[in-house]
């Protein structure tokens, strides 16, 4: 069985209005990858940056998995939430992108984007917060059910990956 | 006598903690510790160390530089838990008491040759502005028990920080065996440079 291990960071976000930032992130992969060490999903710490407007969260990422297949090549997704004062959170961007699937270092700049609802929950929105949300967490890395949503750009999230391939040229696999 | 294949492989990293940038704080002191999985092991050099304490620069550049050596050499079976390097970096707050000014983190590369990263360092906030006030008034700023919870990713859900600078750091990363045990790390990188540049990140 061929082997990739993905080692690296999320190391936070830009282009956010909201400044005190967190992500919650998750790695889906398909039926033929299997995850043998490492956690699949996790949530970074809450960031407010002193100095300059990227929010640094440093979050390591240590998956191995092994594989039978290239199909469902694992991909990223994120859920980037802002906390205020009170501590109530709000969401701030839905993104996801696949891990890079040749070997070595990557830096990542993952968009996002959240869901928009009419002028009302806007303006809602803008003085009360909160504001409409995926009920299935799955429509951020699937293509299927997304011609219903209208959503407006977010801000960036930054990553930086590496990545390590055992026994792939065995099997013929170019990466 | 055939010998078997390798079933070990060995990373071995030198370079140094070169300098900071804290745009607000001076005379500032580095930790690092390497934070690494159950298959590792070191086996030569030094896995932790205490800098000089070091001032600003009078000129324009205003640089904090420590220049502070790293060299070991890691053994492992399973690329699992690859070596974190973890930053601590202390300095006097205004009543002289020594207090945290950042925590950080980064994996050693992985790829062979020369790499420079620049880590943003952050430190946990007070709960509210009463604790803050009076962390400040004591001395007694909040701080992380055992600073090699920075390079975990389990349990930061619940913890508030601010990050408020950045160190630099270079290394040379020289690995042994691993292409003999099917791994595969890409394409040398040589010249580096990576992680977010400070200027990005500084007021102008």
């Amino acid at each position: 069985m061929a082997e990739v291990h993905v080692i690296g960071q999320i190391m936070g976000a830009t282009g956010f209005s909201e400044s005190s930032l967190f992500c919650k992130w998750g790695v889906h992969t398909g039926a033929a990858w299997k995850l043998l060490s490492g956690v699949r999903e996790g949530q970074t710490q809450v960031d407010t940056p002193q100095v300059g407007d990227m929010a640094y969260w440093s979050h390591p990422i240590d998956l191995h998995f092994a594989t039978k297949g290239l199909q469902g090549w694992p991909r990223l997704h994120l859920q980037v939430w802002s906390q205020d004062g009170f501590g109530r959170c709000q969401l701030a961007g839905y993104g996801f992108c696949h891990v890079p699937s040749s070997p070595g270092s990557h830096q990542l700049h993952c968009p996002t984007w959240r869901p928009l609802g009419p002028w009302r929950e806007q303006l809602a929105r803008a003085f009360v917060g909160g504001g409409p949300q995926l009920l299935h967490g799955d429509a951020v890395y699937s293509g299927a059910d997304r011609y219903r949503l209208r959503t407006v750009a977010s801000g960036l999230v930054h990553l930086e990956l590496g990545l390590l391939l055992r026994h792939f040229d065995r099997y013929g696999v170019q990466c | 006598m055939a010998a078997a294949g390798p079933s070990v492989f060995l990373l071995m990293v030198n370079g140094q903690v070169e300098s900071a940038q804290f745009p607000e704080y001076d005379d500032l002191y580095c930790k690092y510790c390497f934070v690494y999985g159950q298959d590792w092991a070191p086996t030569a050099g030094l896995e932790e160390g205490i800098s000089q304490i070091t001032s600003k620069s009078q000129d324009v550049r205003r640089a904090l530089v420590w220049n502070f050596p790293i060299d070991v050499t890691f053994k492992s079976t399973n690329p699992y838990g690859w070596p974190q390097i973890v930053l601590s970096v202390y300095g006097p707050d205004v009543f002289g008491n020594d207090v945290v000014r950042g925590y950080g983190a980064v994996h050693v590369p992985f790829s062979p040759g020369r790499h420079k990263r620049t880590v943003p360092m952050f430190v946990p906030e007070s709960t509210s502005k009463l604790q803050k006030f009076t962390s400040w008034f004591m001395g007694r700023r909040p701080e992380y028990t055992d600073p090699k919870v920075v390079a975990q990713g389990e349990g930061r859900e619940v913890t508030r920080v601010r990050s408020q600078g950045f160190v630099t750091l270079l290394f040379n990363v020289v690995t042994k065996d691993m292409r003999k045990l099917g791994y595969d790390t890409g394409p040398p990188d040589t010249q580096g440079a990576s992680g977010p540049s400070p200027q990005q990140g500084l007021p102008p």
